[in-house]
């Protein structure tokens, strides 16, 4: 028996058919229960954990629809037009989903008519019914209003007037009806009789392209995994060809004896079609989560759907045979990279005009960065990423700290030149030649009103005693104001 | 080791299933094919050869009475031909490391402390714009640990087309959170055509980092033709099958040069001190290379002129001041000819005063 609290009072949610035998209802106070039957057994309501079993459940019925939609607390809708006969027929189908769900344990009813309104109704009020199109008044007529999926306060005012069933409702005259109880109720009506389009918005966006195959063996390891996916592939290139697109986003579904499903995704930066990329792909990503995928007592059923689509260009080969295509060969490389260690794992650096050190490179996922330019495009004008060409640019270190770090200068001699000392992770370092300052202000326009003004910087390269080069900074300026803050120095880069 | 085989008394059929063996030899033990087609006598491994160690054996077969199709089978030190290296330009330094960087082959570049690491990077960029002479426009990939991209900081795009000619778009990173799959990106980069060069960097001595993992990077990158450059941050001088092993830090870097001379108290081109800590001829040697950013080119300064650091201009420093004679001979005479005056320069470039 499950308990929820419900205006400060501990009331029963829901019940068992043994405690239904013990004359226990819903909606009764859990301290009347106990005085009843001091034995029963409580257990508190947990709506996100009900919830979860949902979605769950919403997952494993993909295999019939990719439309599943989720109704309320304790329902699901799925939108199973033109995919009954891939069950055998409408009888079949819902047989087969009422058995597989008796079998892992859970008791289900269903319904299966034209409309969501009357299988709604069917699935709650009869259970195990079929109904054909154009039976749905019959179906509805003697039914309690609450068949109409109607507000209760709806229900309760209709109820006092004497509309006790909906054949009742379905008998009075509209134009009142309306006036007196809102729009809904007639809504619900006609959408439950076919007058009106009901749309199921389904949980997740439907894959513009899927291919499946139902096993009559469910399989557990993962190279056969791998076999399948590239038949399946094999099988989404015809269609991809036809529609002349590549895939870009790639999902793998795989549903589990028992009823779990996993879900696996890969991306790819440029579009894809060709089978051998896909299973290689696949291959990345399934190693990268060996562990993770628990087979159990093996999937029966696999599905390959393409999540998104990119127009394909076609590339003509070179006539020699050799196609040494190794824009492709980089973008397969990142690819598969990307599916075992993540997004991040191959980056791009993308010039950005800006004088600030750290926001002139701006570092991308390789997916994600513009595409090199075509070499042989021609004449190509040059990026406009491209900084302008000046006879003496600033020089820059070849390697930068993804955030300066600290370092301890020592009050200096002169307030406005390099240091002589600096200790920088916790080493002493001897300057013996400085070049600087190059003042880099903050940039203005990106200040909020109001706001202080950031320090400047003033660059310097700096040399060690022993050679090294390094790129320090000191933030702010000398000020013989009082209680004003020393300036700061921080290192930003090293020098070749 | 390899047997001694007497080429010339076998069959045709029966040579080349020898050298095949051999070349399957020496692919596991990470040199070059050891064969060499009719090389004029004494040719190549004339100047490589001088001063070698004895322990290299050399042998000369001729093929057949007619001497056109003569073979060289060498052992210990291979030359495949003259393009399998990659020529620093300094001769010195070439035939230290018996003929030049092999171009399909793992190097390793190490930097003795994590603060080297400017140094080392420097020094990477620097062959790699050695081998983007020829292949130009290919990428290149940097791979390292999250570990060292935050100790060391990432290649700053930036920085690198004044001085090594890459262009951003020609650079790709590669952060991997573990090293493990560091070198799994590494390898399956190495096996690839399309990158220019692949350099891995490491930080540390790692016990992954093993004889087994670097030999198959070699194996790779041998397969692909392609340089895979490891560079050690702060590593140990551990077995490795790379065949060239290079120590690099900074040194001080020469005076900017001017019209009117060098200028006094600036920092010039960047200068690399290198050590060979491992090559085929074991030769060893300390080179101090200066890196040209103009002719992307290496220079070597035979002489480290004292000079070229300058005393303190604070006269804190203690050192004495030996090499100004050297270092600044333009500064004493007046600036001649329609050359700007020392005053005339801009601020950034005069040396910084005392004071």
């Amino acid at each position: 028996m499950i308990s929820h609290r419900d205006n400060n009072t501990q009331r029963i949610a829901a019940l068992d058919e043994r405690a239904e035998a013990l004359k226990l209802k819903r909606g009764m106070g859990i301290a009347d229960a106990r005085a009843m039957h001091p034995t029963i057994d409580v257990v508190e309501a947990d709506p996100e954990a009900d919830r979860r079993l949902l979605e769950g459940l919403a997952d494993w019925c993909d295999r019939y629809t990719p439309l599943v939609a989720i109704d309320a607390e304790d329902g699901l809708f799925l939108d199973v037009t033109g995919c009954t006969h891939l069950f055998g027929g409408e009888r079949a189908m819902q047989d087969e989903i009422l058995t597989r769900f008796f079998q892992q344990g859970f008791d289900v009813r269903a319904g299966l008519a034209s409309t969501p309104g009357a299988a709604w109704a069917a699935a709650r009020f009869h259970g195990n019914r079929i109904v054909t199109g154009g039976e749905e008044e019959a179906l509805l007529a003697p039914l309690p209003l609450s068949a109409l999926r109607i507000a209760p306060e709806t229900r309760v005012s209709l109820e006092s007037v004497g509309l006790r069933t909906a054949g009742a409702v379905m008998a009075a005259p509209r134009a009142p009806l309306a006036r007196r109880f809102g729009a809904t109720l007639l809504l619900r009506l006609d959408q439950a009789l076919g007058r009106l389009d009901e749309a199921v918005s389904p949980r997740l966006p439907v894959a513009p392209l899927s291919v499946e195959r139902h096993l009559a063996e469910p399989i557990m390891l993962t190279d056969d995994i791998e076999r399948l996916i590239s038949r399946l592939a094999v099988a989404l290139k015809t269609d991809l060809e036809r529609r002349g697109e590549g895939a870009r986003t790639l999902a793998l579904l795989l549903f589990r004896v028992d009823g779990a499903v996993s879900r696996i995704a890969v991306g790819t930066s440029r579009p894809i079609r060709e089978p051998r990329l896909i299973q290689r792909l696949f291959h990345e990503r399934l190693a990268a989560l060996e562990q993770n995928i628990d087979a159990g007592f093996g999937f029966d059923l696999v599905r390959l759907s393409v999540l998104s689509v990119a127009a394909f260009d076609l590339v003509q080969g070179a006539l020699t045979g050799e196609a040494d295509d190794d824009d492709a060969d980089i973008a397969l490389f990142a690819d598969r990279v990307r599916a075992r260690l993540g997004e991040a794992a191959v980056l791009k650096p993308v010039v950005v005009e800006s004088h600030l050190p750290e926001r002139a490179v701006k570092t991308v996922p390789f997916a994600e960065a513009p595409q090199r330019r075509a070499p042989a495009a021609g004449r190509a004008a040059p990026p406009r990423t491209a900084p302008p060409m000046t006879i003496y640019p600033p020089e820059r270190p070849v390697r930068l700290f993804r955030s300066p770090e600290p370092i301890e200068v020592p009050a200096t001699e002169i307030p406005e030149g390099p240091p002589m000392n600096f200790r920088w992770r916790r080493a002493l370092y001897r300057v013996a030649r400085a070049e600087g300052p190059e003042r880099i202000a903050a940039e203005w326009w990106r200040q909020l009103p109001g706001e202080e003004e950031a320090p400047t910087r003033d660059y310097y390269r700096i040399e060690d005693s022993e050679g090294r080069r390094y790129w320090l900074y000191r933030q702010g300026l000398y000020s013989t104001a009082p209680r004003a803050t020393p300036p700061r120095w921080f290192m930003h880069g090293v020098f070749a | 080791m390899l047997p001694e085989v007497d080429v010339m008394a076998m069959s045709a059929v029966a040579r080349d299933t020898v050298f095949a063996l051999r070349r399957q030899i020496a692919k596991i033990e990470g040199t070059l094919p050891e064969r060499l087609q009719a090389p004029a006598p004494g040719a190549i491994p004339g100047k490589v050869r001088r001063g070698f160690p004895s322990g290299i054996a050399e042998k000369q077969i001729p093929a057949d009475v007619t001497g056109s199709d003569r073979t060289l089978v060498r052992r210990g030190l291979a030359v495949a031909s003259a393009d399998a290296f990659l020529h620093t330009g300094i001769e010195r330094f070439d035939t230290a490391l018996g003929g030049g960087l092999p171009r399909a082959a793992l190097s390793e570049i190490h930097g003795l402390e994590t603060r080297d690491a400017g140094a080392v990077a420097g020094f990477a960029f620097s062959l790699v714009s050695l081998i983007l002479k020829e292949k130009q426009g290919l990428p290149i990939l940097w791979v390292g640990t999250a570990e060292i991209f935050h100790e060391a900081g990432l290649p700053y795009a930036r920085g690198l087309h004044a001085l090594f000619g890459i262009e951003p778009e020609q650079l790709l990173f590669s952060e991997a959170p573990k090293l493990l799959d560091a070198l799994w990106i590494a390898e399956e980069a190495a096996r690839m055509t399309a990158f220019a060069a692949v350099i891995l960097e490491i930080r540390g001595s790692p016990r992954l980092l093993d004889l087994t993992a670097t030999r198959r990077l070699h194996a790779r990158a041998q397969n692909a033709g392609r340089p895979v450059l490891l560079l050690r941050q702060a590593g140990e001088a551990d077995p490795t099958a790379a065949p060239v092993r290079l120590i690099v830090s900074a040194a001080p870097a020469a005076s900017r040069e001017t019209v009117a001379g060098p200028l006094a108290g600036s920092i010039g081109r960047p200068a690399f001190k290198v050590d060979i800590g491992k090559s085929r001829t074991a030769l060893p040697g300390q080179f101090t290379l200066e890196w040209n950013p103009n002719e992307h080119a290496f220079a070597e300064r035979t002489e480290n002129p004292v000079a070229v650091v300058p005393a303190s201009q604070r006269g804190t420093d203690p050192a004495p001041a030996s090499g100004a004679v050297l270092a600044f001979p333009a500064l004493a005479a007046p600036a001649s000819g329609d050359q700007p005056s020392r005053q005339q320069h801009p601020a950034h470039r005069s040396p910084r005063r005392a004071g």
